[in-house]
């Protein structure tokens, strides 16, 4: 019985309700159709041909109202309707943009219009703006840099670039990028960022643009360095007053050793940057003031880029005399990038004059001798590949120090290691017995005991570049030549004062005694060699003779005791 | 002949001469020990010996100090043979004759069974001989070649330059001989063939001087003396030959100081040559960091 009652009730209250219902719908209907006041204008029939926000530009395209909103600003309700049919929703639109396509919950926009609930005008722009993905999609491929920063209030939305209702098109847009971007970005708190900045956009090449920087993913630290640093064209002024280009040009990297590049057999990707780096000075923006005050000072702190990975060599040229000069304050000498270049590095060797034009760069006097001498001239003249270069001689990042007991003991060899190399030497019909020769003789016998014995005490016996010349060695052909015979008097004047014209004829000029070359030594030779054998086998022979007689007599005794 | 006790002595080197040989064996040795790592330099061995004498130039200047102490038994040996031959008017039986030519190829004759019997020979064997000559020759050679490589600029002042190398390949070579000949002949002759002491103790025993000197042996025994200058004769001779020989000897000894010191050979330092090394070519290259 309860039952039937309950049911009765209800079916009635839910007749009620749809009556009200009806009623309802009906009374929004006439709301909609209703114009808000008595217009100047006369009233538009009702036609299905109308668009539908055909009372919003009635009303919006002529009015002064504004609404005062919570924060204190005005939202004025004027539209410029003669720039919205410019616009690019307007009459070129591939399809009609309605007033109520943006400003969407129509109920809101109903007349009369509800209080907007947005407190500040920018609440209000970014509650329209959020009606633009409807039709532009997908908006995360766009307004890449700042979608990055969601969380930040801040953000700007679709209506603070493009406009509200004068939306340009986007070429206009891109015709000024800088532009456009910057109606936002005018200022940065860092004074030394918007220099920067301004001389990076000021440089700008075509094509390139805000997003060449700030782009849509998260670019990598490399792309972000060679973009900076191609675009810009300061100078850095150190507290010495110099100055250092800041100008990069990045595709040095890919054509220099540190390109794509397969080392034993092993693929190589290109380095970046902060591959080399990486100190905190030059990793992140705005990068951190350089403790070096001279531009000595940065070249030398940028050593150490290149022994992370080169240790080996690092450490060799540590031992060398560049680094200990460096050490002990002489900052002229050379560091890796003094020879090498930076970011345009190239096989140091290749071609061969390459090394001594490098050297030469603070070695100028001494790389003036060599060009003209018989290696120099070779060399320069005609990329000979057998004539040593400074780092055959005196080696390379562990350059020994050339004025050293060692280096001058050693020397001789040094010479020798090519001079005594018979394939070498034929090509140029030079004599390989210098070093035989000279070892042979009273001052190569005492400098390679020496060598041998006591590497660290000082002889003053010659070596090879006290006759010769060091970096200006001629050819015996030149008349010039030190060693040839009549400049020799004066060479070995050098370290016999007193000596005279016959003196140099002591020296058997690397020739091996023969009937040609130093005749009486030869015949010496040949009497002793003759005169030895003869008189001790003369001797032995004797001996002998008389070993078996007393052998002899012994056993002839021995038979008469023992018959 | 008068009988003699078989284990008889026979005075043959007077100590002066016995002190003369130690000179001698001093010298000799330290110049070839010190000379022959010279010559053969290159070889790992001499390289060794020449360390362990502290080096080329402390070997060098042993050789040199050895060179002084020979040439100074060289002038007292010229000296006092000089005495002999000028004032005691001894008979010069060291020097060579026809006869040692003969007893040589008889002794080898013998030995090899052709001769019936050994030469007999005197005071001195032609073996003797030819040793003490080789070594005047030697000395000789020696001094001259160790003057020309010890004093290169005073030689090359009279002689052609090539003399000093060909001097120093005659004085390897003539060092070569005279070790080898030691070697050979001298240690044969009076150490292996029988150890000869006489040269230290000054005496020969019975048995050997009838080996080797049988003619010496019948001379002495048959009182034959040497002639002793009566004292007149003698004070005369002395009062010429003790200036002349005083004069000659200071002579040599100065000449030997000036072998040693005559000339400074070359500078003792370093020869170095100056060289500007930091020039920068301008604008100083500078990588652009």
């Amino acid at each position: 019985m309860d039952q039937c009652r309950r049911a009765r009730v209800t079916t009635a209250v839910l007749n009620r309700l749809s009556l009200v219902a009806v009623l309802c719908v009906a009374a929004l209907a006439f709301l909609w159709w209703t114009p808000a006041h008595a217009q100047d204008e006369p009233v538009l029939p009702l036609q299905s041909s109308l668009a539908p926000d055909t009372a919003c530009r009635l009303c919006h395209g002529d009015t002064e109202a504004h609404a005062t909103l919570a924060s204190g600003e005005v939202l004025t309700a004027t539209v410029d309707l003669p720039a919205l049919a410019m616009s690019v929703h307007g009459a070129s639109a591939a399809q009609p943009v309605y007033c109520t396509d943006c400003h969407q919950d129509r109920r809101r926009y109903r007349y009369p219009h509800e209080p907007n609930p947005a407190e500040t005008v920018e609440q209000f722009r970014s509650e329209v703006a959020g009606n633009c993905q409807q039709c532009h999609d997908p908006a995360d491929m766009h307004n890449p840099g700042h979608l990055q920063h969601l969380e930040n209030r801040d953000v700007p939305n679709c209506v603070d670039c493009h406009g509200g209702h004068t939306v340009a098109p986007a070429a206009v847009m891109q015709a000024d990028p800088v532009g456009t971007c910057q109606g936002c970005h005018q200022s940065y708190d860092d004074p030394k960022v918007e220099s920067v900045h301004a001389e990076i956009v000021a440089n700008l090449e075509p094509g390139q643009t805000c997003e060449t920087c700030h782009a849509g993913q998260a670019q990598p630290v490399d792309a972000k360095c060679q973009t900076c640093h191609s675009l810009l064209t300061r100078q850095l002024t150190l507290e010495s007053g110099e100055t250092v280009d800041l100008h990069v040009h990045a595709s040095d990297i890919y054509t220099s050793v540190h390109g794509l590049r397969t080392l034993d057999g092993q693929q190589y990707q290109p380095l970046q940057c902060t591959d080399c780096h990486k100190s905190q000075v030059f990793n992140g923006f705005p990068h951190l003031e350089l403790d070096a005050t001279t531009r000595r000072e940065v070249t030398i702190e940028l050593e150490g880029v290149c022994t992370g990975c080169h240790e080996e060599i690092a450490q060799r040229n540590h031992d060398g005399i560049h680094a200990k000069a460096i050490a002990e304050g002489n900052l002229d000498a050379a560091t890796c990038a003094d020879c090498h270049g930076n970011h345009a590095i190239q096989d140091p060797d290749q071609p061969r004059e390459r090394v001594s034009q490098t050297c030469g760069k603070c070695h100028s006097t001494i790389n003036d001798q060599y060009a003209t001498s018989v290696h120099g001239a070779a060399l320069l003249g005609e990329d000979n590949a057998d004539v040593p270069v400074c780092t055959d001689c005196h080696g390379v990042h562990d350059i020994g120090d050339p004025t050293t007991t060692a280096f001058r003991l050693k020397s001789p060899e040094l010479c020798g290691k090519c001079h005594a190399d018979r394939a070498k030497m034929a090509k140029y019909d030079i004599s390989t017995d210098v070093f035989s020769t000279y070892v042979a003789d009273f001052h190569g016998t005492t400098v390679e005991l020496f060598e041998k014995q006591h590497p660290d005490q000082e002889t003053n016996k010659a070596v090879c570049y006290d006759c010769h010349g060091v970096h200006n060695i001629l050819p015996v052909s030149d008349e010039n030549s030190q060693v040839i015979k009549q400049n020799l008097l004066v060479t070995c004047q050098k370290c016999h004062p007193d000596a005279t014209a016959n003196f140099p004829d002591a020296w058997t000029s690397h020739f091996k005694p023969s009937l040609q070359n130093n005749p009486l030594v030869y015949l010496v030779d040949l009497f002793y060699a003759i005169l030895i054998p003869f008189t001790v086998g003369g001797f032995l022979l004797f001996i002998g003779t008389d070993i078996f007689r007393t052998i002899w007599d012994r056993v002839r005794r021995r038979k008469q005791n023992n018959p | 002949m008068t009988q003699h006790p078989k284990n008889a002595w026979y005075l043959r080197f007077n100590q002066w001469q016995r002190l003369e040989h130690i000179t001698l064996i001093v010298s000799f040795t330290v110049l070839a020990v010190t000379g022959l790592p010279q010559k053969y330099s290159s070889q790992a061995w001499a390289s060794t010996m020449i360390g362990g004498m502290g080096g080329i130039e402390a070997t060098r200047l042993i050789h040199h100090a050895a060179a002084v102490i020979l040439l100074i038994g060289t002038i007292y040996h010229f000296t006092a043979v000089s005495y002999k031959i000028f004032v005691k008017r001894v008979a010069m039986t060291m020097l060579p004759s026809f006869q040692d030519a003969k007893d040589g190829l008889q002794n080898l004759a013998y030995n090899v069974g052709i001769a019936k019997r050994l030469p007999q020979m005197g005071r001195y064997t032609f073996g003797e001989k030819v040793e003490y000559w080789a070594v005047v020759w030697g000395t000789v050679i020696m001094a001259i070649t160790g003057f020309m490589l010890w004093n290169p600029i005073a030689t090359t002042t009279v002689l052609p330059g090539q003399f000093i190398p060909a001097a120093k390949a005659a004085h390897g070579g003539e060092a070569l001989l005279a070790v080898l000949s030691i070697l050979t002949w001298h240690v044969y002759n009076v150490h292996l063939k029988h150890f000869n002491k006489s040269m230290f103790t000054g005496k020969l025993e019975r048995h050997a001087m009838e080996a080797e000197h049988p003619l010496e042996l019948a001379a002495f025994e048959a009182g034959v003396r040497r002639p002793e200058p009566d004292a007149v004769t003698l004070r005369q001779r002395m009062r010429v030959f003790v200036p002349v020989a005083a004069v000659l000897s200071v002579a040599l000894l100065v000449g030997l100081y000036f072998f040693v010191t005559y000339e400074q050979t070359a500078i003792t330092t370093v020869l170095t040559q100056k060289t500007e090394i930091f020039t920068p070519l301008t604008p100083t290259a500078q990588p652009v960091p």
